[in-house]
């Protein structure tokens, strides 16, 4: 069949730029409607619209890769096990099933069926973290029976009537039952705006269907990316990775191999440890979502990403492997494992992309969930994410203090000390954490909350949950950069175990580290004005800057010795020195 | 007698309408900006005028200002050396900002680098609690310590921003009185003053800016104060606020980060006039002066208005990339693209155009004042699309020479190309720039640019209108009258409004009516206090109250209407909550508790109608009676020169018809028609180019 095209470039551009904004929106009403800081102020959400078989059309600017590619996979699913007619209009589904979705019982899909002129036209759906969805916190639990609330893929309104009994049972099994249904409700309102948008779109521009336009944007999409991949000369890259396993737990081991060939990618986790009996296995979705992006960044970041970004790119993963777990594994803290994987795919491609990719970065900063109960009785729970220092890459220095990447924000302290009786003492960024380069990592930060214990300090025990990484292995540099800084985690000074329940009480100072990046490149090669104001602004001390850089600045008038540096810079350049 | 000025003060120009209430004759002038003291050129521009309008200055009722100096002194990194006080541990707050990377897929994102650098942070030692508890007091010989080193640190502004404040202020309100008396000259602006509200890296980024342009503010208002003094001006002096709204010198000295927007914004409210008074619902209001290009969307005849927004984004537009800034501002888009934009190879030795100005000193090197960069300006005028005889009406006579030699030393032959072909580059890659930013903007805020009408304003705006339009497909453009000075225009047009707002969270369950209406009334009180001094006429009181369910952090505005709050039902004011928020997210919850957070009354006078002149000309009479003659200016089609038709647009008469390739020219702008376009006069004056779309 000889295919029209039915859309003239400049027609296209605008109808694709208007589903984003219209995504974009939808994204806004989730901060005007939400309950809880980690969706509000953290933005630990996703929302997407996708086309009637299922294809992720768009999707908010500010996505959360690892929701995103898992939801698009998930909504694909549903497409292909349930025909057009199982949807009727004001239906909403609802799951939680880590299988289906996003990897953890944590993240709830709400999904609703979007239709025009009695049709269907396409869906809308969205993944929020809710930072309680009942069980038991942290990363050491065996199986996810103890995670929480597992919600099968179900109808949360059927043809516009509310399961009232869904939501009466979700209320009795979680901590703060107000965020968790308010939260819900704030995802019903983003489909609401995003399918109510989409309608008025076609209205207005006398479309009948979004079938061609779909396949109009997502077969331009395919051809960028395959161009894209079609400047990887062919072959295999290969990369081992180990991740530190929690407390006396093994290391985990992953292995992957890059197939190229042509237009085509394949990611192949042969040889990656079995699942584990702890809770940060990874689905396969999850798995599939990180190598995605990692593709997606390197090669063809400026394309708005959709369904054509993920078709020359196939990921395979053994079954029952720690990459591609199965149920009943224990998944809540899947990050552990998922976020290391762009990275490794990175790596793997560092030889043959090396102006493409990153250095290791600080990544596994942590996230801690702190529950308990006020000195009134009212229960509290947040959770705060942290951000680490970036890795750098050929371009440019790595960026102090990003989430990397999940792409999360902070929530403010005003916030976290307005939703808990914590008080925030410090967050700051964490001088010389950044490892030395050519370009230097990013940095890390320093956060320390103490529990206070005047008229005002919460009823013992207060339980904190940390999970976080990169204690014993560092974020390595790259082409000669240097590791970054480590991770610390203390409680009153003394380091603490991550990944289980920590009892505190009120007095407790708690003190996170994060990690800081890579450096990409000989350290002695790096343009010593660019030391000079890295020891002008703190990030570097002037210990660090002679050791590492080899730059003498004077102390007195925070100049350059030249004469020193040249001298000192060669000496640090023999080998014999060292 | 009785007149209005409006005075709307650019990075290279100042534009001054005045307006004869009584005949709504309009008397325009424009002179160059004069950057190192800007109350110059008003002075000047004043003074003028009232040569040409004898009893002007006595007949003058208003002075409305408004200004680019504030936003400019941020994007250009042009304000004051800074320095910023934190609550110990909160140093670093400022550039850690929200730790979101604006463009997930990009990993080589940029960032813009904070005001103020870290050696100019320092720490307080001092904590308040987020329910306002005390938990280490501020000891004031701690606070004056930390002022001297301030002073020592050679810092002109302060900015003091402290952990919860908005919940207790004593500490900043302490510091403060501190500041004032260890370092009077220091310039301070508390958090508390500047944005009383949660979120420690919007409230400190917002009192920053605040700070950075403080004193360079202050100084030029009292400078243009006692000028307009001295020319026995009695009348009173307004300033254009960032929202629409127009305000007193006092309170625009204390916060000049809410006339961050002042002068792009009276553009906005005057497309949005003109959109009102021509019936066209859908424009895209396009200002291009000497520094930067500034537009708006108005949809359905109104100009979208926004709480937060970003100053001097570092990537593509992209949001996030900029400094955040938290004040009610109308929804602008702004980018470095202007007349002084200088073209230059960059470190990749890549051409690029902006977004560093050359502002009016040195200015285009064409001006002849010491630039030696070759600007957009300069590619105009080797183009053929200025006159260097008729710029300014001729007061500015323009160099062509040596327009030529800095475009041909400085980009033409380091990149081994020809003076007319780097000329018309950069004239092009200006247009695209602004194209790129266009499309962002209007499909971010749903509309479509094919169906908009582009109207052009500022000194620039007519000349890149249609490259403007050819990019973004839209089919016509409107010119306003005077468009060069269109801006200042604008502010005859905004009401005088005060909004009283106080912050008290309630449940609605429980809330006191009887109370509430006590309060509204109380407010309403104050607002009028302050509009009825400024002018006359009826006045109009709008309240609102905002409303969330509990455990929201975000408030929606209800509508409060008007009548005794005391003889509301609570079911009644729980629907209009329910309505609101239901048309907004599709489905209520009546039973979800609620909560009133803040309560707003709006006191508003009747805008004064301002009566645009009809044209003299005879209808119906041919455009051919304004031909001043041919010019050969540049041919973006035939890649070379061709023959323009030159216009006086001062002598076309209402209906004329013209087709391009025509150049009409005004004192303060030069309107640009493409060879596949027509203009038409329309009876006051407005001329509407129909773009011939080309596929």
């Amino acid at each position: 069949m000889n295919r029209e095209r039915k859309f003239d470039p400049i027609t296209l551009d605008i109808l694709w730029r208007r589903l984003i904004s219209i995504v974009d929106e939808a994204d806004a009403a989730v901060y005007r409607t939400s309950f809880s800081s980690l969706i509000r102020d953290a933005h630990d959400y996703t929302n997407a619209f996708f086309d009637r078989h299922g294809r992720e059309l768009c999707e908010g600017s500010m996505v959360t890769p690892g929701q995103l590619g898992a939801l698009s996979l998930g909504v694909k699913s549903i497409c292909t096990r349930y025909p057009e007619e199982a949807f009727r209009p004001g239906d909403i589904l609802v799951s939680n099933d880590p299988w289906l979705l996003a990897g953890h019982l944590n993240d709830v899909g709400v999904i609703s069926p979007i239709f025009f002129k009695g049709r269907l036209a396409g869906f809308t759906a969205c993944v929020f973290h809710h930072t309680d969805i009942g069980g038991r916190h942290g990363a050491d639990n065996r199986e996810v029976y103890e995670e929480g609330v597992f919600i099968p893929l179900m109808k949360l309104c059927d043809a516009g009537v509310m399961n009232e009994s869904l939501l009466q049972m979700l209320r009795a099994n979680v901590r703060k039952p107000d965020d968790v249904i308010g939260d819900l409700r704030s995802q019903i309102a983003a489909n609401h705006v995003c399918a109510q948008k989409v309608v008025e779109m076609m209205e207005e521009t006398g479309l009948e269907s979004l079938d061609e336009l779909a396949d109009e944007i997502i077969g331009r999409t395919e051809r960028s990316m395959r161009q894209a991949v079609e400047a990887i000369p062919d072959g295999d890259y290969r990369y081992e990775g180990v991740i530190e396993g929690q407390g006396k737990r093994a290391d985990i081991k992953i292995r992957l191999a890059v197939h190229v060939s042509g237009s085509d990618v394949t990611v192949d986790f042969a040889g990656t440890d079995p699942q584990v009996g702890w809770g940060v296995n990874t689905v396969y979705n999850f798995t599939y979502s990180y190598v995605n992006f990692a593709f997606k960044s390197a090669l063809n970041p400026e394309i708005p990403n959709n369904y054509g970004s993920t078709l020359a790119v196939k990921v395979k993963a053994p079954e029952g492997s720690v990459v591609n777990c199965t149920y009943p594994a224990a998944v809540a803290h899947r990050t552990h494992v998922g976020h290391a994987l762009t990275e490794m795919v990175y790596l793997a491609l560092a030889e043959a992309l090396p102006e493409r990719v990153l250095a290791e970065c600080g990544r596994a900063a942590g996230n801690t969930v702190v529950y308990g109960t006020r000195h009134n009785g009212e229960r509290f729970l947040a959770m705060d994410l942290r951000a680490m220092g970036m890795g750098a890459s050929y371009r440019s220095d790595g960026v102090h203090c990003f989430h990397f990447p999940s792409n999360a924000s902070n929530t403010p302290c005003e916030i976290l000390e307005g939703d808990t009786p914590f008080i925030v003492e410090k967050r700051a960024i964490l001088d010389d954490t950044g490892g030395a380069g050519r370009h230097r990592g990013g940095l890390g930060q320093e956060i320390v909350w103490r529990i206070p214990d005047d008229e005002y300090a919460p009823r013992p025990p207060v339980t904190v949950v940390n999970v976080m990484g990169r204690f014993r292995y560092a974020a390595k540099g790259l082409f000669g950069g240097r590791e970054g800084a480590k991770s610390i985690y203390q409680i009153n000074g003394v380091d603490s175990d991550w990944g289980g329940q920590n009892l505190c009480k009120p007095g407790d100072v708690i003190r996170f580290c994060t990690p800081g990046g890579g450096g990409y490149g000989d350290p002695l090669e790096r343009d010593e004005a660019a030391v000079r104001i890295d020891v002008l602004n703190g990030y570097v001390s002037a210990a660090r800057a002679q050791s590492e850089y080899g730059v003498v600045i004077d102390p007195k008038t925070g100049e350059i010795d030249g004469e020193a540096t040249r001298r000192l810079r060669e000496r640090l350049k023999r080998p014999a020195a060292k | 007698m009785s007149y209005r000025l409006g005075c709307d003060i650019g990075g290279t120009f100042t534009d001054f309408v005045a307006v004869d209430d009584a005949t709504g004759k309009m008397h325009v002038f424009k002179c160059l900006t004069t950057p190192r003291d800007p109350s110059e050129a008003v002075e000047h521009g004043v003074r003028e005028l009232a040569k040409r309008v004898p009893g002007m200055l006595e007949g003058l009722d208003e002075v409305i200002h408004g200004t680019t100096l504030v936003i400019n002194a941020i994007i250009e990194r042009k304000g004051s050396r800074t320095a910023l006080v934190t609550t110990r541990g909160f140093g670093d707050t400022l550039e850690l900002g929200r730790e979101k990377r604006y463009d997930t897929y990009d990993i080589f994102s940029e960032y813009a680098p904070p005001l103020v650098p870290r050696p100019l942070r320092l720490e307080a030692d001092e904590r308040i609690a987020a329910n306002g508890r005390v938990l280490r007091a501020l000891d004031p010989a701690h606070a004056a310590a930390l002022v001297r080193r301030v002073k020592a640190l050679d810092a002109e502004s302060l900015a003091v921003c402290f952990i919860n404040s908005f919940e207790n202020p004593a500490h900043e309100l302490l510091f403060k009185e501190i500041a004032a008396r260890e370092a009077p000259a220091l310039s301070v602006s508390i958090s508390y003053d500047v944005l009383p509200q949660i979120r420690e890296f919007e409230r400190t980024s917002t009192t920053v800016a605040n700070a950075y342009v403080k004193p360079l503010t202050g100084r030029y208002l009292a400078k243009l104060e006692e000028r307009l003094k001295d020319l026995r001006f009695r009348g009173k002096l307004y300033i254009m606020l960032s929202s629409g709204g127009i305000t007193s010198v006092k309170t625009a000295q204390e916060s000049p980060v809410r006339v961050i927007e002042s002068g792009p914004t009276a553009a906005v409210i005057s497309a949005e006039y003109y959109g009102r008074m021509l019936g066209i619902e859908d424009l895209f209001a396009y200002d291009m002066g000497g520094t930067t290009a500034k537009s708006c969307l108005i949809q359905k005849g109104r100009a979208g208005k926004v709480t937060t927004f970003e100053v001097g984004r570092v990537q593509r537009f992209k949001k996030g990339s900029g400094i955040p800034i938290q004040v009610p501002v109308v929804d602008l888009m702004e980018i470095g693209a202007g007349g002084g934009s200088i073209a230059r190879l960059n470190k990749l030795g890549l051409f690029q155009v902006g977004p560093d100005s050359a502002g009016a000193e040195p200015g285009p090197a064409c001006y002849g004042r010491g630039g030696r960069e070759p600007t957009v300006t300069d590619a105009d005028l080797v183009l053929g699309y200025l006159d260097p005889h008729y710029f300014l009406g001729g007061e500015l006579k323009l160099d062509k020479a040596a327009a030529e030699a800095a475009i041909l030393e400085r980009v033409a032959r380091p990149m081994n190309m020809g003076l007319i072909e780097t000329a018309w580059g950069i004239h092009d890659v200006i247009n695209e720039t602004m194209a790129a930013a266009a499309k962002t903007h209007i499909a971010e805020k749903g509309g479509n640019p094919r169906t908009v009408t582009i109207a052009a304003f500022g000194g620039a705006g007519p000349v890149h209108a249609c490259g403007l339009a050819h990019k973004l497909k839209a089919p016509r453009i409107l010119v306003p009258p005077v468009a060069g000075v269109g801006s200042a225009l604008g502010f005859f047009t905004a009401p005088i409004a005060y909004e009283v707002v106080r912050s008290r969270k309630m449940r609605h369950a429980s809330a006191d009516f009887a109370e509430l209406e006590k309060m509204f009334r109380e407010m309403e009180a104050i607002g009028r206090g302050i509009v009825e001094q400024e002018g006359r006429g009826e006045v109009v009181c709008e309240r609102s109250i905002d409303m969330r369910l509990v455990g929201q952090g975000c408030e929606c505005t209800v509508p409060v209407p008007a009548g005794d709050f005391s003889t509301f039902g609570r079911e009644k004011v729980r629907a209009l909550f329910d309505e609101v928020y239901g048309r907004l997210f599709g489905r209520t919850y009546p039973e979800a508790p609620l909560e009133y957070v803040t309560f707003s009354t709006v006191v508003r006078l009747p805008t004064r109608a301002l009566r645009l002149p009809r044209l003299s000309g005879t209808a119906g009479a041919d455009a051919s009676v304004a031909v001043k003659g041919t010019r050969r200016a540049y041919s973006p089609r035939q890649r070379g020169y061709a023959t323009y038709t030159v216009y006086d647009r001062y002598r076309l008469p209402p209906g004329a018809k013209l087709a391009g390739p025509a150049i009409i020219e005004e004192r303060e702008s030069t309107t640009v028609v493409d060879e596949d376009a027509t203009a038409l006069v329309e009876e006051h004056g407005f001329l509407f180019i129909e773009m011939k779309l080309v596929q």
